[in-house]
């Protein structure tokens, strides 16, 4: 990953650097066009026109009234009202010696009424076709508020981003702990089933373990048949914003899973798996237990026996097993087709296997859905066949006829699993072989004709040493 | 089906008894943290190529992968640096130097 960005970055640089190298921007090779700086929002306003240069004229102690000019007030509403004098002759402009420092220059002249400025005639003529009167300079445009749509988008965004962080976390954090108050707390299922609740050594431990804003861990243990079991409840990521979003396109329900380890002289040879029938060829396709014991069709109910409902597809190593994990209480109580009805919308699905990948071989996995504060009460028959089914493995035991068969795949399984361990082994030794011999020969290729001539004198010296009979000194 | 605790049959072992210990997860078998790598991807654009918009999405995306994050010595460096190029990004853009354009008058 590290590699992957570090390639990216030097790459997005040498980029950049090639388009400054390639412009003409730098200093003492700017082009002949007038280059200005901007702003991006000053590009939407309307440019000014340019005020008309007005020429400096001295204006006297005393101004003058000027005339009106009849073009600026053709119609005066009365004659005695007075018309608007010169700008030119009332306000006195800059002078060429506003800016002449007294101390620096001498014999400049102190009143500007004794300058005499003299102007060509080109200057004269110039003067007569610039207007007398410079239109007032418009004030600059406000910058609109759409030329800061980009701002505006992403502040308010994270601005809800941030409210909906707090009020998702509350959410997750409120679900994980009524399931908490109802299957967790004092005289629950969970404590009349373990003796250690909680993540802690201690009694005032916290119950829930947070590792992160959607994943909430509980852990129990001192049980007999197992070594303890861990619920893990898999929330929707609400307190993120862009996931809630996109949950919204395509829907995701809050999962609890409960993992349950057996001691290893507790479960028989059982690999099980229950779910709905799609579910369960993805399971199939996915776990590497059930790919090798269990067998590709589902298992059918006894004759003239109910059976689990029509939604569900069991799959086992042998018939026997699951024929006895599922007897009449568990189909009363969850696995029915009347039963199922109600609890259905809640179960995913039921795993267990002594065969599984990892540390710990003998796993019960159960999954369910978690539904909200409201409707906790309706998971309570499922959760309850966690206990059950610890205790019903727990005593299991195979017949002679079915462990005799299982006993045989496991067989069978280690010894496929042997011979491949051996041919990588083999593989890797070759590989090995093929490198030293690839590097013996390049050795050889560097090597010069002299050291070559030694080695094959060695080479005859050892032959000839080979070829010589043996003596044996006889005493 | 629910087993009630009594005298007689109680499942409970204190003696078997095992406090919870949390499995050690090397930084490799972590999840791909996608809004950080995309907040990088953004920042790094928006540095770049003085695009406002991406310096705005790298902040983004910075924000998502904080909230989302567990691992807090593996996934750090990745999101500062994430967040040190989205926020270089707006304040070159805002702050800096305005760009050139040529005009022809």
């Amino acid at each position: 990953m590290a590699r992957v960005l570090s390639l990216i970055l030097v790459l997005l640089l040498s980029i950049s650097a090639l388009s400054l190298i390639s412009s003409s921007q730098f200093e003492g090779f700017d082009s002949d066009e007038a280059s200005f700086s901007y702003e991006e929002e000053d590009l939407e306003a309307p440019l000014d026109p340019l005020p008309s240069a007005s020429l400096p004229t001295i204006s006297l102690s005393s101004p003058l009234e000027a005339t009106p000019d009849p073009e600026h007030h053709p119609n005066p509403s009365t004659p005695t009202e007075k018309p608007h004098p010169n700008p030119t002759t009332t306000t006195p402009s800059h002078l060429q010696t506003d800016f002449w420092d007294e101390d620096e220059f001498e014999g400049i002249p102190s009143t500007p009424e004794t300058i005499v400025i003299q102007e060509s005639t080109d200057r004269e003529s110039e003067t007569k076709s610039i207007p007398e009167s410079s239109p007032d300079p418009k004030p600059a445009t406000p910058i609109k508020p759409s030329s800061y749509w980009v701002e505006i988008v992403c502040v308010s965004f994270l601005i809800c981003f941030i409210i909906n962080y707090f009020t998702g976390r509350k959410e997750n954090e409120t679900t994980a702990l009524a399931w908490a108050a109802k299957f967790a707390t004092k005289d629950s299922i969970f404590e009349k089933n373990f003796s250690l609740l909680g993540t802690g050594d201690g009694n005032d431990t916290p119950l829930l373990l947070k590792e992160g804003q959607d994943v909430f861990k509980f852990y129990a243990s001192g049980r007999r048949y197992c070594q303890g079991m861990l619920a893990t409840m898999y929330m929707h990521s609400r307190h993120d914003l862009i996931a809630r979003v996109f949950g919204w396109v395509f829907p995701k329900k809050d999962i609890i899973t409960f993992e349950v380890i057996m001691n290893d002289d507790a479960m028989d040879h059982v690999v099980l798996a229950v779910a709905r029938k799609k579910e369960v060829k993805a399971m199939q396709k996915d776990e590497k237990d059930l790919q090798k014991y269990a067998s590709p069709n589902a298992v059918a109910g006894p004759a003239g026996k109910r059976w689990v409902s029509d939604e569900l597809a069991v799959i086992s190593e042998s018939k026997e097993v699951a024929w006895d994990l599922f007897n009449e209480a568990v189909l009363d109580q969850v696995f029915g087709d009347k039963a199922f009805e109600k609890v259905g919308k809640w179960f995913v699905s039921l795993h267990f296997s002594d065969q599984q990948p990892g540390l710990n071989k003998k796993v019960l996995l159960f999954k369910f859905v978690l539904p909200d504060i409201k409707h906790m009460a309706d998971i309570t028959k499922l959760v309850a066949l966690v206990p059950y089914y610890i205790d019903i493995i727990g005593r299991y035991k195979l017949s002679s006829n079915a462990r005799a068969k299982t006993e045989a795949a496991r067989s069978k399984v280690a010894q496929e699993e042997f011979k491949e361990m051996q041919s990588a082994r083999q593989e890797a030794l070759q590989r090995r072989k093929s490198e030293r011999r690839k590097q013996s020969e390049e050795a050889e290729a560097k090597l010069s004709a002299e050291a070559l001539r030694k080695r094959e004198e060695k080479e005859r010296a050892r032959q000839l040493k080979k070829s010589m009979p043996r003596v044996k000194m006889m005493r | 089906m629910k087993e009630e605790a009594s005298a007689t049959n109680d499942p409970r072992m204190p003696s078997a008894a095992k406090p919870y210990v949390s499995p050690t997860i090397s930084p490799q078998d972590l999840p791909v943290d996608y809004a950080g790598f995309l907040a990088v991807i953004f920042g790094v654009f928006g540095v770049i190529f003085h695009y406002k918009l991406c310096s705005w999405l790298a902040i983004i995306f910075c924000a998502q992968s904080l909230s989302n994050m567990r691992n807090f010595e593996a996934e750090f460096k990745q999101i500062s640096m994430a967040f040190m190029f989205g926020l270089m990004g707006l304040i070159t853009i805002y702050f800096g130097p305005a760009r050139q354009v040529k005009s022809n008058r």
